[in-house]
């Protein structure tokens, strides 16, 4: 196959007329399409990231640790419970089935405020709760500017 | 002006129609089709816009069975390559062989141990493949949690337990991403 540019050249003088030849096009298109359907990704996923503090974890450092403040969100059957030190603020569920995840957040904006160096947070769950219901909480912490995320068990929490 | 041998000539009342397909084939008919292929490489070409535009080079990292629904987050970063742990009501499995039952998820950990021993055994395998194979690397002890929304708390803590207790103490969860929101506002 090939496209002809006819500039109307006349009899006895140079043909003007030149070919494309598009048939190595075509098998470049081919080739890479072939090519990119192997590899394409059909499943854009993303990840969250937590990590694992058990209670009283020892840090790496040599120097002793600073006293700071400690956060813990616990996810219990009856809702939400912020834990700052020693001070506990419940946040009830909404109805039967919905968590007050806006009122934590709020809460928790509030706690950054204060506490601007702070950036780690516990959530503790307990083990009736369904796997989303944590995503859920840990994404509200996040989005409240607490980065460093840590999950546990609500019987390890010791509150 | 050369001379040539008198050709055919055509009668004023013979169509042109007729008389090109006698002379041109035989009188059979024409088995030569001109296919237009302009339509094709347009089609081509948006094709392969379309998938460079989407092509990524870190390929398929997790593949998401269809029993799984994955929970959707508005913090998310982007997955990093690991071995992944599926979690589901009824199987546990690491890179795509089953390590667990429902039955062993379900298990009451005051009776029995929290530990995953075969999950256990396969993600200690695959630690000291990665240090053999990358000796002047660190092993970072990533882990990618593929659970499903449904499942409980008590069924994921062992899980972690089990990689936790495997050095593999960086969990990543594979979310649904959602609109980008606050960890990126945050780094």
């Amino acid at each position: 196959m090939s496209v002809s540019v006819d500039t109307g050249g006349k009899g006895g003088k140079k043909q003007l007329n030149a070919d494309l030849n598009l048939v190595p096009y075509i098998d470049l298109l081919t080739c890479m399409v072939s090519f990119l359907l192997i590899t394409a990704v059909w499943t854009q996923l993303a990840r969250l990231e937590a990590k694992q503090k058990a209670q009283g974890q020892a840090s790496t450092d040599e120097q002793p640790p600073t006293p700071t403040v400690k956060i813990t969100v616990v996810i219990n059957d009856t809702g939400y419970n912020l834990v700052v030190d020693q001070d506990q603020t419940p946040i009830p569920k909404i109805d039967e089935k919905n968590y007050d995840t806006e009122a934590l957040q709020t809460q928790l904006k509030k706690l950054k405020e204060s506490h601007q160096d702070k950036n780690d947070v516990i959530v503790a769950s307990e083990d009736t709760i369904q796997f989303e219901l944590v995503v859920k909480t840990m994404d509200a912490v996040i989005s409240s500017r607490f980065t460093d995320v840590s999950l546990i068990d609500a019987g390890g929490a010791g509150i | 002006m050369p001379i040539h041998a008198p050709h055919s000539h055509l009668f004023g009342s013979i169509k042109l129609h007729v008389i090109s397909g006698k002379l041109g084939h035989g009188g059979r008919r024409a088995v030569y089709e001109a296919l237009n292929l302009v339509a094709y490489i347009d089609m081509m070409t948006m094709l392969v816009i379309f998938l460079l535009m989407s092509f990524s080079a870190t390929g398929e990292i997790v593949f998401v069975q269809k029993n799984l629904v994955l929970p959707d987050a508005l913090n998310w970063m982007e997955l990093d390559r690991a071995p992944v742990v599926s979690v589901t009501k009824d199987v546990v499995t690491l890179d795509g062989r089953q390590v667990a039952t429902g039955d062993d998820l379900n298990a009451d950990p005051a009776t029995g141990d929290s530990k995953l021993n075969e999950l256990h055994e396969n993600l200690v395998t695959l630690k000291n493949n990665y240090k053999l194979l990358h000796p002047n690397e660190d092993f970072n002890g990533s882990v990618v949690l593929q659970v499903d929304k449904q499942v409980e708390f008590k069924s994921l803590k062992k899980v972690m337990y089990t990689a936790a207790l495997a050095g593999y103490a960086n969990v990543n969860f594979a979310v649904q991403p959602k609109v980008k929101g606050g960890a990126a506002a945050a780094e």
